[in-house]
This record gives structure tokens, sequence and C-alpha cells, in this order.
């Protein structure tokens, strides 16, 4: 059973789900950070054997959320592709053939694809994307009046309990003007953040999204 | 010219220098001279270059009578030094020797500090001896026409054998010797190694299975006897004696009375962080030794340590403070007494560093043990009785190290390439890869060509390339060059040299460190405080800074443990503080410590298994005592977290010493219920144990070293950081995929199998457990935490194993806020 959470920013709704995606109700728009695809293959392709596997995972996640929420529009906050194009692109032009929602994408530093390719997808790509007063970018920005919603940075966080236990574990990291996703990529890390007092941090799970206290 | 006329040649050299021959010198040059291969087993010091360097000229001149005329260009000879600053001193002595005789040797270093100029010419006109690491060896390995250029080698010498034989450079060595032994039409293997306990052993090892190398082999032994003095430095009153840490910083003042009554003195500290510590609290408490006292890590630059060492042979220091980096090598004749700092871990390593003091014939070398705290008297005595009985610890080799394999076979595969078929025969008969299946081998020749074990369509792997007529080979420059730039088997944190401002470079630190450090911090290096300026380009600027109080960079060595010899003298020493009669000076002194051990527990006897369970702010602790050395306790306390995590959902961290392991919970463990239900029982045991390494952290770290040998993860170009992070990727992250897409992949079945198996010797763990099964289970709940618990329990070093969900896990757990 997913277990999603939802959090309230500028009087818009937002649905947290474990697989590291937003929901934004209003809007009817999913938001996907740092998916990395093509990562694997171009290890591969410098002679570094990383398992297969993973390549579809990534695309099998999309296929759960996007089926979870049936949203009209996805919004990628950058860093979709890791590297040039590869064998994964051409999987990921097959994949967007089965999906319905319009695909906007914010490029990030990781995104050197011409968007003449991306255009032919029919994606729309853009440097950033501001909606009423919600500014949506791939680098975690402040502007005046805004909520920024960026990825980037794959936040994670330090817990600690009882008994010397301690964990990293990926984060939404919220604050007051704005909210950093975490990467939704198979292979990828995360960095870790100290939280200040007035933070929010949403840590995931593999099926549930935990507000830390 | 006969043997003895041969001889008579080296003698004669000998008797010019006022020197006499040892019988191992001499029973080597016959050794060699017949043909045979062989290990001699001889001391620093002791001549052992002069046994091998001798009998390689000899064997030279039988074979070149006009070798006084006429000389053949090309490499004869190869030295292997696992420390590159050893080289020098090496070819100071041969050069003396060849010279000496009137052989026109040339002999040439080819190592990591070697200069790409340099190198160049080698390879265009290689020196009749060549001296290098086994590093540099692969990497000759890897290029082109390296069995022309080792065509006429007639030996090789594997310098401190013992020090490479535990360690993957030990198999590197194995299969780097494989190949010589096909492409070097006549060669000699020989091996030099310290006494350790299986001297057999790393003869078959060096010289390999199923052949004619071992069987037209000898072991020699220089047989030379030491005398080695121990004392324990001993407080007045123990009432202040710590009962943990590591420093032993409060026996400081009993130190300055030993260092003025020798002429030179060595402090040996277990860390680099002890080191720099050691060396600043002495001139901040006794000023009047600057300049006479230094100090001697691996991270402190080059200049500045050869400096030290010079120093130390003109008698113009009064001591040093080092760590292991002055373990090897070099005589330093001035030095009279040596001081070592916390437990050495093994009697080895203990009688190698008394060993480095009095080193003229016939002296005596003078050793002080200083403990660090309580319990480590008790090892002072152990190690007294070690010394005596000469007990020395195995250095196990590897098996089946498949990380190098894969290394090796692409080294191979970039400079001349290789037929599988050719190969496989070599590596069988390594020691190491003895029992390998050609399953296993065909899995690695899939692994470097197609990356996996079936072809998947529109792969776009890259590695190793195989050639219409089965050759394997690397055709991409990139594959080449990023596998040259990573050849190796000792993998560290990322490095960062450490520079002033205005220039001037002062060493290297690790990373991490630097990592937690802001601008404007000071920090303690190479006995200096420091400022952080800023990073750069892996690059740490800094200025002096004037502040007292610094923050100390700390090390992350290999944790040693006690030998199974070593903690059976250290059980003995301890169940003998109940008799009377058998007590030492240094269990005596230890009383007011075992007088509060038993307000509140036992001090166990032989018949006794000590268990203590108490709470504290931080929770449930169990301590249990086997006192059977670090590694035992590791898997003993996985294997026990992992019995009882079975019983009820539950998290653990884990922590242990030589001593004892602790099982520490946010949940009182029901201690009746471990012991109704038998939790120490041997049944089951491989598979329990391996079971719980599914639970713990332990193999990551070890997979961080497989997957870096095996060239999964690339570390790198140096200067170039930002160009190959799109290839960089934590080892974590590689651990995770490897779990759960590929998890019956051989390389991620090796970091399991090397977390327990290695460091364990055979039959260990069984052994113990079922010693445990004899004694009497004596169970104590205590008030407070014991002298005994002390060091276990504030160990920050710490392993984790969990049968909870991960989010109920989380639900108990809050984050730390960043402090305003």
């Amino acid at each position: 059973m997913t277990k999603t959470k939802t959090t309230y920013c500028y009087r818009q709704t937002f649905e947290l789900h474990p697989s590291g995606g937003v929901y934004w109700h209003e809007f009817n728009m999913l938001l996907i950070a740092d998916v990395h695809l093509g990562k694997v293959t171009h290890f591969r392709k410098y002679g570094s054997a990383v398992p297969q596997g993973a390549i579809t995972q990534n695309f099998d996640k999309l296929d759960q959320v996007i089926l979870y929420f049936k949203p009209a529009v996805i919004c990628f906050l950058g860093d979709l592709f890791h590297s040039y194009v590869n064998q994964e692109w051409n999987m990921f032009s097959n994949w967007i053939q089965t999906v319905e929602a319009k695909i906007v994408l914010i490029s990030g530093n990781h995104d050197v694809i011409s968007p003449v390719k991306y255009e032919e997808l029919n994606i729309h790509i853009s440097d950033e994307w501001s909606l009423g007063s919600v500014l949506l970018t791939h680098h975690p920005e402040s502007r005046e009046g805004m909520f920024n919603i960026s990825g980037h940075i794959h936040p994670g966080v330090r817990l600690k309990g009882e008994g010397k236990q301690s964990l990293t574990v990926p984060c939404f990291f919220k604050q007051t003007h704005q909210m950093i996703l975490p990467a939704f990529g198979v292979f990828t890390g995360k960095h870790i953040l100290n939280p200040k007092l007035e933070d929010e941090v949403f840590v995931i799970t593999e099926d549930e999204v935990i507000q830390i206290p | 010219m006969n043997r003895k006329e041969l001889q008579q040649i080296a003698i004669d050299w000998f008797q010019q220098q006022g020197w006499q021959p040892f019988a191992f010198q001499k029973q080597t040059w016959t050794a060699f001279l017949q043909g045979k291969h062989g290990l001699l087993n001889a001391p620093t010091g002791s001549g052992k270059t002069y046994a091998l360097w001798g009998a390689i000229v000899l064997e030279y001149i039988k074979r070149n009578p006009e070798y006084k005329s006429k000389h053949k260009k090309g490499l004869k000879a190869i030295w292997i030094t696992p420390l590159k600053a050893l080289s020098i001193e090496i070819k100071q002595a041969t050069e003396r020797f060849a010279e000496g005789i009137g052989v026109p040797l040339t002999v040439g270093i080819r190592t990591g500090d070697t200069e790409q100029k340099e190198r160049a010419a080698q390879k265009r006109n290689m020196p009749d001896l060549l001296i290098t690491t086994p590093e540099s060896l692969q990497l000759l390995l890897a290029s082109k026409g390296y069995d022309t250029m080792f065509k006429d080698v007639t030996s090789i010498v594997i310098d401190e054998w013992h020090e490479l034989l535990g360690s993957k450079r030990g198999v590197q060595m194995e299969l780097a010797l494989s190949r010589l032994k096909t492409v070097s039409l006549s060669l000699r293997i020989w091996g030099i190694s310290a006494t350790i306990g299986n001297l057999e052993q790393a003869q078959e090892v060096l010289l390999g299975q199923n052949n004619t190398h071992l069987q037209n082999s000898v072991l020699i032994r220089a047989n030379i006897k030491k005398k080695i003095k121990v004392k324990s430095v001993l407080p007045d009153t123990m009432e202040t004696f710590p009962w943990r840490g590591h420093l032993g910083l409060h026996l400081l003042e009993y130190v300055i009375p030993i260092i003025h009554q020798s002429k030179t003195t060595l402090i040996f500290t277990n860390t680099r962080a002890q080191c720099e510590i050691w060396f600043q609290k002495i001139l901040e408490k006794y000023p009047e030794f600057a300049g006479e006292i230094a100090m001697h890590h691996g991270s402190i630059n080059k200049e500045t340590r050869i400096w030290v060492e010079h120093a130390i042979r003109d008698e113009t220091l009064k001591a040093v403070v080092c760590t292991s980096s002055l373990d090897l090598g070099v005589d330093f004749a001035p030095v009279e007494t040596i001081i070592q700092i916390g437990g050495p871990k093994g009697v080895a390593r203990f009688m190698q560093r008394a060993g480095r003091s009095g080193h003229q014939p016939g002296k005596e070398s003078v050793i002080y043990f200083l403990p660090t705290h309580a319990i480590e008297l008790i090892e002072a005595s152990a190690l007294q009785n070690a010394v005596l009985s000469n007990q020395v610890e195995d250095r196990m080799p590897f098996l089946n190290s498949f990380d190098v394999l894969v290394q090796y076979l692409i080294t191979l595969a970039v400079s001349n390439g290789f037929y599988p078929e050719e190969i496989f025969e070599e590596i069988k008969r390594t020691f190491c890869f003895q029992a390998i299946t050609s399953e296993q081998y065909r899995w690695i020749l899939n692994f470097i060509t197609i990356g996996a074990q079936s072809l998947q369509a529109y792969d776009e792997y890259k590695k190793v390339e195989i050639e219409d007529d089965g050759k394997f080979k690397v055709k991409s420059r990139g594959v080449a060059m990023r596998h040259r730039l990573q050849i190796g088997t000792i993998v560290s944190d990322a490095v960062m040299t450490v520079k002033y401002l205005k220039g001037g470079y002062l060493g290297s630190i690790e990373e991490w460190f630097i990592s937690k450090l802001k601008p404007g911090d000071v920090f303690t290096f190479a006995g200096r405080n420091l400022e952080l300026f800023k990073v750069k380009n892996m690059q740490v600027l800094v200025k002096k800074s004037k502040q007292k109080k610094a923050k100390v960079p700390s090390w992350m060595g290999g944790r040693m443990s006690f030998s199974s010899e070593m903690s059976d003298l250290i059980r003995e020493e301890l169940y003998a503080a109940n008799e009377e009669d058998k007590k030492s000076k240094e269990l005596k002194a230890l009383q007011p410590i075992f007088e509060r051990q038993r307000k509140e527990s036992i001090v166990p006897n032989s018949s006794q298994f000590l268990i203590e369970t108490f709470k504290t702010r931080e929770g449930y602790h169990a301590i249990f005592y086997p006192f059977e050395g670090r590694f035992v306790h590791e898997a003993l306390a996985s294997l026990l977290a992992y019995r009882i995590s079975l019983l009820l959902p539950i998290s653990f961290s884990l922590a242990f010493n030589d001593y004892g392991f602790e099982l520490l919970s946010d949940q009182e463990i029901d201690m009746q219920e471990v012991l109704d239900n038998d939790l120490f029982s041997t049944q089951f045991l491989h598979d329990d144990l391996r079971k719980s390494l599914n639970a713990t952290e332990m193999a990551r770290r070890k997979f961080r070293d497989v997957a870096v040998i095996s060239g999964l993860v690339f570390t790198g170009y140096p200067d170039k950081l930002i160009k190959s992070k799109h290839l960089q990727s934590s080892s974590q992250l590689f651990f995770n995929v490897f779990r759960d897409y590929e998890s019956d992949n051989l390389l991620f079945q090796q970091a399991f199998t090397e977390t327990f198996e290695h460091q364990l010797e055979e039959g260990r763990l069984q052994q113990a457990l079922e010693r445990i099964e004899q004694q009497d289970i004596v169970w104590r709940h205590c008030k407070q935490p014991t002298p005994f618990s002390f060091p276990i329990i504030t160990d920050r070093l710490r392993e984790k194993l969990s049968s909870e969900k991960l989010a109920d896990r989380i639900k108990k757990m809050t984050i730390q806020l960043e402090k305003p």
C-alpha cells in the first residue's frame, strides 16, 4: 500500500509520493526531478559494468507513479538524461509514445542533448516555468513572492535514534519559500542536508512518505 | 669458474670491507648458483640484500666469463620492494657491491616517483637491475612488447615478501610471476621475508602450485636471534589511569626521562593523528626539545621524511615520533630505544619495531610499552611472554581474489593481448587461484568483454574485445588510459594535497577530514597549526596560524586485530588475575581496576564466560567477553545479533575490541531467552554468518575495494576532476544496484566472502564457540558500566544490524538540527 503525504504551500496542494514524484493537484501536474536516464549505459560504455537491470527499473517506476496520479502534465525538473544520446535514448523515445500526458522539461546541468531531439518527441523544453506564484526550476532559486520547486541537490538527511542508531535517507526538503525534490532515478546518490528548525523534511521509503517531526 | 671460485670473489669483497659473510649469505649464494629458487628468512639490517644481489652477480659472472670487458645490454634482474622509499638504499647497496668487484652492471629505479623522461629512457635502454614496486611491475606488463623486455631476465627478488603476502598486492605479485615464468626463459624466483608464523606457506605462495619451481626450492633461515628487552611504562598510582582513551598522554612525563637517557629514541604511535598530537604535546610541555625532536608519517611530504631519516642517521635528533612509516627498511644505528604507545596488536610488528633499536651486533634491543588505558596493561604483560616464546603470527594469503584477476587480465589485454587458454594454465598454478573453476574463469572473461553473462541487444559495454583469432585485446585508447591510471590494489580515500597559500607543499590529507572544515578553521598538520584558506582543485590552501587550539585530523587506518596466539596469551594473563601467585608487575598495578570490576561484576576465570547487561542514557547494553581478538568478535557480534533479530524485530548497534563485543539496542534483550535458545550454537554457523552479513553494512566496505580494484569504479584522472565527474559514483550506489539487480555477480559475492573469511583463520570462530560451550555462562545485570565494558561502549566505530522495517525505524528517529 502506497502512502503519500499532502502538504500545502502558497495555497496550493502538493501530494508527495514515495517514488520522489510530487502531484500538484490544482494543475493536475506531476513533478519529477533528476531521473538521470542513460547513466547506466553511459557507465557501461566507458567500461564500468553496472547491471543492466537498473535501466528498466527507471521506466517501471515512472509508469507506476503516472498510473497512480494519472496527471495531465508531467514536468521533469532537470537532469532527465545523464549524458549524450545513447541506447537509453531510444528506450526513452519508445516509452514516451506510451505516455498520454503533455511533457515539459526544465533543463538541468546534465541535459546536454539538443532541444531539437526533445521537440521531435513533443517534449517542450524550457529553462524555468512560472505558474501563478510557483516557480519551477532545476537549481534551487529564490525569487521575491514566488514559491520555488526544484531538484539538482538530491537531498537526504541523517536521522538519529536511541541505541546509537542512525540512517541516511532521501527526502523532500521544504522551506518557507522552497521545496527541493529527491532524485527520482534508480542509480543516483544523495547529498546530506542539515535542516534548520523551521524546515520541513519528508523522507521516503519504498512505499511510504514520512514527515520527520 | 667453479662455484667455490665464484663465491671467493664475494668473500674477498666482504673481507675488503672488514666483514665476514654470514652462513645464510653463503647458503643463499650456493643454492642460487645451483639453480634453485627460494625464500630467505632474514631480518632488516642483516645483510640480506648482499645475500641475493651477491648471488645474482656471481651468476652473471658465471654466464659471462668476459664480464669485465663485454657487457650485453638489457634487463637481467628485477628487485621488488613494497615501499618506494626503500629503493634508494637498495640501489646504493647493489651499486656498491657491483663496482667493488668490478662488474659493470647498471642499476635503475622505477616507481610512481620516477619522472616521465626517466621512464621513457628506461624503456629504450633498460638497466641491468631494475628496482621497482609491484604496481610499477604491473604497469610494465601493461606496455606493448613486455615479453621482449623480460625475455632475458634471469632473476627476480621479492623483498619484504611478508608485507605483501597477506594483502592483494601479494596476489598481484603472484599473477605477475605466473606470467614471467613463461616469458622469461630461465628465471629464478627468490623472496625475502621477516619471521612470520607461516614461512613454509609463504614459500609456497611465492613459487606457486604444481610446478617445478616449488619442488626445486629452498627455505633459508638466517637464525639471527636478537635479544629484546620489554619494559612497561607504569604510573606511580593507578588512580588517574583512564579506563579508555587511545592517546596515552597521561604518561607523557614518564617518557621524557627515557628520551634523555638514550642517544635517539623512536616513539611509535598507531595512527597519524596520535603521532601529530604526541609531537605537539611533547613540545608544548617541554619546549627545550625544539629542534631536537621530529615527526615522521606517511602523509608528510617526501623531502621532510627523507630529511628526518638522514637526521636520525647523523645523530642530530633526540627523538622521532612516528607511525608504521618507519617500520621497514633502512638501518638507524644511533637508535637505542623504542617506545610503543598503545597496543601494537601483533607480536611480529612489536618485535620488528623493537628491532629498530640496538642495531649493532650483540646489542640488545630495548622497547618500552606505554599502555593508553588500563586494560591495555594486560596486553603489555602478554606481549612480554610472546616475545620470550617468539610467538609470531601468520600472514594469511588471499584466495580467489577475482577483482585482482580482472585487473590483471585487462592489463594483459591492454599491452600484447592474451589468449585465454594460455593464461588459464598459468593462473591455475598460482596459490590464489589454485581452485578456480573453468565456469568462474568463463564468467570473468564474459565480464571483461560484454560486462554481463549474456549478450543484450543494443548494449554499449566496451572494454576488452575479442579478435578473429581469439585474442583478447583492449582497442579503445580511453579504456587503456583509464586502466593504466588505476592499476594497483591499495584503495585509499580521496587525498588532497596541503599547500601554503604562498607556495610550498606540506603533505596530503584525506578529503573527508577537510570536508568537515570551513575556511578560517585551524587544524594541526605536519606539526604545525594551519588555517584553512580555501579548497581548490583538490588542493588545500592554508596559512600559518598562531592560534593554540586546533583540530587534529584523524586518519582512518586499518584496524588491527590480535592473532589467535596473542589472544590465547591475553586470556591466560587475564585469568591469572584471579590467582595471587601468578601475577605480573602489570597485573599488580591493575589491582584497583579489578576491584572496581568486581564490585559490579566479576573478573572471569578460565571456566567462565562473562556477559554484562546494563542500561544507560544511550539504551540497553549487552557486553560479551570471549577475549578472542577483534576479528572473531566482529563475526560473533554479527552472528549473535542476527540470531537475536530472528526472535523479534530489533535494531542493534555493534561495537567490538580485542576483549569483547557489545550489542546496543533501544529495546532490552531478554538474555535468558538468548541463553535458552542456545544462540552460541555452532550449528548452521556458516549459513547464519553469511545471512548476518546481509543485515549489516560490513560487506559494503569490502565491496568498495573490490569495485575499485576490478575497475567498476573509476577514481578519476589526476588533476582533471571535473571532466571525469560524470563517470564517478559512490561505491555505495554500486553496492545497491548490484544487490538489487545482480547479486550473483562474482565480484559482489567476493565482498561477502572477504568480510569474514579472509581475516579469520580457518576454524577460529568455530573454536571460539566450542570453547564458550564448555564454559559456565555468568550473566551479570549491572547498575552501571564496568571498567571492562568502558573501552567497548565508548567506541564510536560501529556496525548496525536490524530486522525492523525501515519505516518503523524512521518513525522512532529524529533529525539533528543545524546549530544556529
